[in-house]
């Protein structure tokens, strides 16, 4: 299967980013991601394509990092903190509480293909514990109680777009710092929102 | 309220700090464009020697130094450390969001004074609200002309690639990130060489840390003479602490090195919660062995915390109060290694996974007798004689990390951990 | 000579090379450091930590990884401190805990590091309760290795060589930290022409190769050191057997041919030996047209009775003999006797019409040695796809460019394995070679800057024939140019395991034995036309299949209007099928003998088993017909033979003394000096048709390939290539049926695209089953 037109002229451009085409490798992983959900077989033959790699030596780097899923995801992950701060300010308990919630256990998608539920190491939000991240993008200061309302909401509204604005004023609490003027932009889908691998958007 | 180089235009400005308009605003980039027609690259680097600034990422060496060790080869590059992963940590990822043109405009002034045409910022894959507002900054920069070819008229080209990680705290470790920004598994290369001689694609290249570039365009407009007037010898200037755990008033605090260890957890992070007692700290980041209220007195500065057997590292703090159940807390520090290494050195694979195990075991009430003494001599085989700094029979840091917590509640808390075990073994077992 | 160092090793002083690793330093000062990933031609990657030594430095001792420290002056290194042996143990401990300790059931249980390892320091009892690491027991990767990732530990020596040394990175390591694994691709399998290095050199049982598993136990293998004869490379190799069956051959380490390496080819090929389809009595054609076993007295009274008779009726210049180039340089001599002094005939040829012109193989001008490679600044190949052909030598090439920095011209007529690591590559339609050498000489447009390359010296050219269409005198020409160029040598490559033997023992027109000049006479072509036209009667063959080897496709016609044939051989092929005699052989490790390389380099082959039933050497059958013909040799024994070879002037002094593995050389190269050859006007004419590009498989349907169990399925389908502008003109897409129509005839075969092709050129990979004839101008048609 080859990509479509938008998608290859995006890869490109990718590569071009870089003094050398393997360097691309990780970027087109999540551009390879993004088409089908998941890193699918034909996605990371597709990445060896242009970067010159062979199929098992992109998987080899694609294994590696824990935000590359092999296995299909659901249309959000939920990821909470369960290192050293989040620990100790109850991580696991909200860990709990998401996964009884989103009715899905830690390390697994639903079978509805709605939610996957995962227990990470730190995310860089150790001011604002227990963090929870919905598409990679963050919310702080999370309880057991909000944090189940936050898959409630996920579950009833189906937002196209999640952003950290609308999940910390809704279900965050304590903040790492004071985050600075709203983002309005947001992930619109499992693969981290950043601008040239076409992930982000704006909710309507 | 103590000096600032790094948070005053995002405190002053909450609402845009992030902007090319806020910053021009507030200063920015004059240094730059004064930089570019009255200094001479070596003339930065000059007064970043002297400034004695000392990284921020968490080994504290020298940047001035580290820059004068770059091998003259063309091209060589800059590429900037936003990996931050180390558990306690979050103070990149403020100076990220909160003020991205502060750093290009130290990357800028960097990468003339090293001779750089091409910059990297790598940002943990976690963070892409960071790496958008980056992301943004950098287009705003190449748009106003501080970036790209012939920048404000200078004849010095540069240009800049935001790239994403994607969940490996190993590609914090400077040559495990070269690595991964040329398309490879996030593995730590042996050193030597070390990246100033062969690093990205084999050139020679400096790695630094968001928050140590972020001090350059502040060193550069006011002398590394004043920046090295600040603080005391060894720890100079001001630095981003990440206070987190039981402490009251957890966050991000830039502070001039120096008080006591007693004045950053109770004046500065308002005091352990609720009220409760301080049993112990981490004082920089989940790989540093940890501290009891012994030490509190104790100045904070990079050299005093080595005396004492830790380390600054990244300035992560994490204060935990009479509630700890120390075990856990230390399982929940090896588990994160285990998951975190990378794999290629025997004892930091099986070591770290069979400690956890360990831990676990005894956590789940099946701890036995001769488990202590395992932990200890698992941790001996990682890194041996169990000393500060840590000897180590793998490649990189990561594998001796693991042995902090171990050694650390075996140190100040072994009778918790032995009545732990002996709950849990009835006899007989 | 390397600058040498001092360094203290244990307290004892010791004098080493500058520059070598610790590791290396410290076992030539006879201290052996236990190690697991550290291989000595591949970069160290210090991960297994098993090498750990302390060095003093001037803040104490640091314990370091002695397989990524370079020795230098002065340094003070314990190997077996306190913290060193706990160290070292420590990371035994950590090997073992997730190790399956199934060493009675494991390949390498008897010769496993781990293992002797283990049994030397490893802990009594296992401090680790906890569950082991459980994967699925081995699965396959390919069709000849298994993967048991439970036994692995992570060495990376299996992924390091197939990305460094052979340029096949297809098994990598997956997953990350304690679950890292070693694997392959889901639906890629592990199709490397190298993989078998793959099982050599891993330190445990976790690669294991399909045609040596659960065979033996290494303490009831019998070995001999020998030289692999899958092709002219002549890489050393220790053949196994147990209870007179080859089981394995392995690898040695040979700074001058194959630094341990051997292709798959060449290592598992042995299992053609133990076909049963191999020959182990003599046949006789009886009257009613078919063969029957016969005695050894019959069959050779018939064979001589039959040549005789020709010589009476027709002349000695009536009989001619082919083949030799895959026997020991001793048989071939027996060969050149019987044919030229004894039945006293010219014509007689090692060569199948695919190979060099004789003066080229035997003594070219600047002739080099694959050892060359090492200092080359400039490399060119022009000749056959190496990875195919010569596939040792191409890792060699690799090596070269890749590592040390050669720059590499390749000229070929379509992609092949050198390419990824070319710094220029020449495209050209077969039958335009000529042409091109000009434009090349002269540093034509775009080809200034290959000219520019080849004026950086040390140049190394690898010359040969790109394909079987291809005029065999351009490689000449192309030698002829790069022996001119400025500190220059020449390697004139062909395939066949001792075609440079054979020839230099005179089985070649006009040359005989010690390349000196001899009557002309037939080369195998010529053989072929006089059997066709009848002016030559008799054949003898010796271990030659003309019907299907001779890129013509026409042999196996000529062969069956001879009045008698002799076939010396190991099976019946299509063109002894039809012979009067089949006189049955003893192959690879049932003779004892000498073999000579492509650089001209002599080495042993040694016997390990009997040959099968009444399989004999041919040098003893050839004496036994000289016998019969009227000549009686002082001794037909391969050794006195040996003793003849070494009185030819290029083989002074090389005795089988000389030659034994125990000394310690690398072969001797036969040298002479340069023989006279003129460069031939080469081009043929392929008008306004497509030109054919007829190249070799490694995997062919060679008896090597076909009669192992393990390599039969490697050969893959024949397919012709056509690049896509000419597919479109011919409205031809991939899987459509051509007809192919060259000098021998019409083929239907599957047509696929191949970009890499000069436009108008077509490739069918030769024998996979279908000949069209060698000349270059050919025909193609979508079939209907
Ligand atoms: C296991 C490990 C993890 C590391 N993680 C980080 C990190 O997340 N961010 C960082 O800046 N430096 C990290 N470092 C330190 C870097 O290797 C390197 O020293 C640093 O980026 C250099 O920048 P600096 O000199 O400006 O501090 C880590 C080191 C190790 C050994
Ligand atoms: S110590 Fe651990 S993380 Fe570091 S290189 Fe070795 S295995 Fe990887
Ligand atoms: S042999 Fe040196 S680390 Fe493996």
């Amino acid at each position: 299967m080859t990509w479509p037109a938008e998608i290859q002229a995006r890869a490109e451009a990718i590569v071009a980013r870089y003094p050398e085409p393997r360097s691309a490798v990780m970027p087109l992983l999540y551009l390879a991601m993004r088409q089908e959900g998941s890193l699918t077989l034909d996605g990371m033959r597709q990445v060896a394509g242009y970067t010159g790699l062979t199929s098992v030596q992109v998987e080899s780097v694609a294994s590696f990092y824990s935000m590359y899923k092999r296995e299909s995801v659901g249309d959000y992950i939920v990821s909470v903190c369960t290192s050293i701060s989040c620990h100790l300010l109850g991580g696991e308990e909200v860990l709990g509480a998401v996964a009884d919630e989103a009715g899905v256990p830690s390390g697994k998608t639903g079978a509805d293909g709605l939610f996957s539920v995962e227990s990470v190491e730190c995310i860089g939000a150790c001011g604002g514990a227990p963090a929870v991240q919905v598409n990679y993008e963050l919310v702080e200061g999370v309880t057991s109680e909000s944090g189940r309302r936050l898959c409630r909401w996920l579950a009833d509204d189906r937002p196209q777009v999640v952003t950290s604005d609308h999940m910390q004023a809704e279900f965050g609490g304590m903040r790492s710092f004071e985050w600075g003027p709203d983002e309005s932009e947001g992930a619109t889908g499992p693969v981290p929102a950043f601008g040239p691998l076409g992930t982000s958007g704006q909710p309507s | 309220m103590t000096e600032q180089i790094l948070t005053t235009r995002m405190e002053a400005h909450p609402a845009d700090s992030n902007t090319l308009r806020r910053y021009e605003a507030t200063g920015g980039y004059n240094t730059l464009r004064k930089a570019l027609v009255e200094m001479s690259p070596e003339q930065i680097t000059a007064e970043v020697k002297a400034a004695n600034l000392r990284g921020r990422g968490g080994a504290g060496f020298p940047a001035g130094v580290k820059w004068g060790f770059l091998a003259p080869a063309e091209p060589h590059y800059l590429v900037i450390n936003g990996d931050e992963s180390e558990p306690g940590t979050f103070k990149d990822r403020q100076l990220l969001e909160r003020d991205p043109h502060q750093l290009i405009e130290g990357i800028i002034l960097s990468s003339y004074a090293l001779g750089v045409n091409h910059s990297f910022i790598y940002i943990r894959g976690e963070y892409p609200r960071p790496a958008r507002r980056v992301q943004r900054a950098v287009e705003e920069a190449y748009a106003a002309g501080y970036l790209g070819d012939d920048v404000l008229g200078s004849g010095f080209s540069l240009d800049v690639t935001v790239h994403l990680g994607a969940g490996a705290y190993i590609c914090g470790e400077e040559t495990a990130l070269l690595n991964s920004l040329e398309g490879r598994r996030g593995e730590p290369r042996l050193k030597p060489p070390f990246p100033a001689v062969e690093g990205l694609y084999a050139r020679p290249t400096i790695v630094n840390n968001v928050e140590t570039i972020s001090n350059i365009p502040w060193i550069v407009a006011n002398g590394g003479a004043a920046y090295d007037a600040i603080g005391p010898e060894g720890s100079r200037g001001t630095r981003m602490f990440s206070l987190s755990g039981h402490v009251a008033r957890p966050g991000n605090y830039e502070i001039v090195m120096g008080m006591s260890w007693r004045d950053l957890i109770y004046e500065v992070g308002g005091g352990v919660r609720d009220g409760n007692a301080l049993k112990c700290w981490i004082p920089g980041g989940a790989s540093a062995p940890w501290f009891t209220p012994a030490v509190l007195d104790e100045p904070v500065t990079l050299d005093d915390t080595g005396r004492l057997g830790s380390m600054l590292g990244s300035g992560a703090v994490v204060v935990m109060d009479e509630t700890t159940n120390v075990v856990a807390a230390a399982l929940s520090i090896v588990k994160f290694f285990s998951h975190e290494s990378c794999g290629q050195c025997t004892p930091c694979r099986e070591g770290t996974t069979w400690l956890q195990r360990i831990l676990e075991r005894i956590l789940a009430g099946h701890g036995r007798e001769a488990d202590i003494g395992l932990l200890l001599d698992v941790c001996d085989n990682i890194s041996p004689g169990l000393r500060w700094p840590p000897a180590q029979t793998t490649i990189c840091p990561l594998g001796p990390s693991v042995v902090s917590p171990i050694t650390s509640i075996m140190k100040h808390f072994r009778p918790e951990v032995e009545a732990m075990i002996r709950q849990a073994a009835p006899a007989g077992v | 000579m390397s600058e040498r160092v001092k360094i203290t090793l244990d307290g004892r002083e010791v004098e080493v090379d500058a520059g070598t690793l610790l590791i290396q330093a410290a076992q030539d000062a006879g201290t052996y450091v236990p190690r697991f990933c550290w291989h000595s031609r591949m970069e160290p990657v210090g991960k297994c930590r098993m090498c750990l030594v302390e060095v003093e430095g001037p803040r104490g001792t640091t314990l370091t990884t002695s397989c990524t420290m370079s020795v230098n002056d002065g340094m003070v290194v314990h190997t077996a401190s306190d913290t060193v042996r706990k160290a070292q143990e420590g990371v035994l401990e950590f090997l073992l805990i997730n190790h399956p300790l199934d060493c009675p059931v494991c390949d390498r249980g008897g010769e496993c590091p781990l293992q002797d390892q283990t049994m030397a320091h490893g802990p009594g009892e296992s401090r680790y309760v906890e569950e082991k690491r459980h994967y699925e027991k081995p699965i396959p990767i390919s069709d000849l290795v298994l993967l048991d990732r439970e036994r692995c530990i992570l060495c990376a020596r299996c992924v390091r060589f197939s990305d460094e040394i052979s340029g096949d990175p297809l098994i990598e390591f997956i997953d990350r930290g304690n679950y890292t694994q070693v694997n392959t691709f889901p639906d890629e399998p592990f199709a490397s022409y190298f993989s078998g290095n793959t099982v050599q050199i891993c330190p445990v049982g976790a690669l294991t190769a399909t045609p040596y598993r659960f065979r033996a136990r290494p303490w009831d293998l019998e070995a001999v050191e020998s030289t692999c004869s899958g092709c002219s490379v002549g890489c050393r190799v220790s053949v196994q057997a147990s209870q007179n069956e080859i089981l394995r051959l392995l690898g040695v380490d040979v700074e001058a041919t194959n630094h341990g390496w051997l292709c798959d080819k060449g290592r598992f090929g042995f299992q053609h030996l133990a076909a049963p389809e191999r020959l182990t009595t003599p046949l006789l054609r009886g009257d009613d047209g078919e063969l029957h076993e016969a005695s050894w007295g019959d069959a050779l009274d018939r064979a001589a009775a039959g040549l005789a008779t020709i010589v009476e009726s027709s002349g000695e210049d009536a009989v001619a003999g082919l083949g030799g180039s895959r026997n020991t340089n001793e048989e071939a001599l027996a060969f050149e006797r019987l044919m030229r002094h004894t039945i006293g005939t010219p014509h007689l040829d090692a060569r199948m019409g695919d190979a060099l012109d004789v003066t080229l193989l035997a003594a070219g001008p600047r002739r080099g040695l694959i050892g060359d490679l090492e200092r080359a600044a400039t490399i060119l190949v022009w000749g056959p796809d190496l990875k195919e052909e010569l596939p040792v030598l191409f890792l060699r090439v690799r090596r070269a460019a890749a590592e040390l920095g050669a720059t590499l011209v390749v000229v070929h007529p379509r992609a092949n394995g050198l390419d990824s690591n070319a710094d220029h590559i020449v495209r050209y339609r077969p039958g335009e070679g000529g042409a091109l050498l000009e434009r090349l000489a002269a540093g034509e447009g775009d080809l200034g800057g290959v000219r520019a390359a080849l004026d950086e010296g040390p140049v190394v050219a690898i010359v040969g024939r790109t394909g079987l269409t291809e005029d065999s005198n351009l490689a000449g020409a192309v030698a002829g140019f790069a022996a001119e160029l400025s500190d220059s040598s020449v390697l004139a490559v062909s395939r066949r395991p001792n075609l440079y033997g054979a020839v230099d023992m005179g089985v070649a027109p006009g040359m005989g034995p010690g390349r000196v000049g001899d009557d002309p006479g037939r080369d195998a072509d010529g053989i072929l036309e006089g059997l066709g036209d009848g002016s030559v009667k008799g054949l003898v063959l010796l271990g030659s299949d003309p019907a299907g080897d001779h890129p013509s496709g026409t042999a196996g016609r000529a062969i069956s209007q001879a009045e008698f044939v002799v076939s010396i051989d190991l099976f019946l092929n299509d063109s002894n099928r039809g012979a009067d005699v089949v006189l049955p052989t003893a192959g690879f490790a049932e003779v004892e003998g000498t073999m000579t390389n492509l650089e001209g380099r002599v080495q042993k082959v040694n016997r390990l088993v009997p040959a099968p039933g009444q399989a004999r050497p041919a040098n003893e059958i050839l004496a036994d017909l000289a016998h019969r013909l009227g000549e009686t040799w002082e001794s037909s024994a391969a050794e006195s033979l040996g003793a003849a070879i070494s009185t030819l002037a290029p083989y002074a002094d090389v005795s089988w003394q000389a030659l034994d593995f125990g000394t310690g050389r690398d072969g001797i190269v036969a040298r002479g000096s340069e023989l006279e050859f003129s460069v031939q006007n080469v081009d043929k004419s392929i008008g306004n048709g497509l030109s054919l590009h007829l190249g070799r498989v490694l995997y062919d349907l060679g008896t090597a390939v076909t009669m192992g169990p393990s390599l039969a399925k490697l050969a893959p389908r024949p397919i012709l290539y056509l690049h896509p502008d000419d597919a479109a003109s011919l409205g031809v897409i991939k899987g459509d049926r051509v007809e192919l129509t060259g000098s021998a005839g019409s083929a239907v075969i599957d047509a696929a695209l191949d970009p890499s092709l000069a436009a108008g050129t077509v490739y069918l990979p030769f024998n996979l089953g279908t000949t069209v004839g060698s000349d270059p101008s050919v025909t193609v048609e979508k079939a209907t």
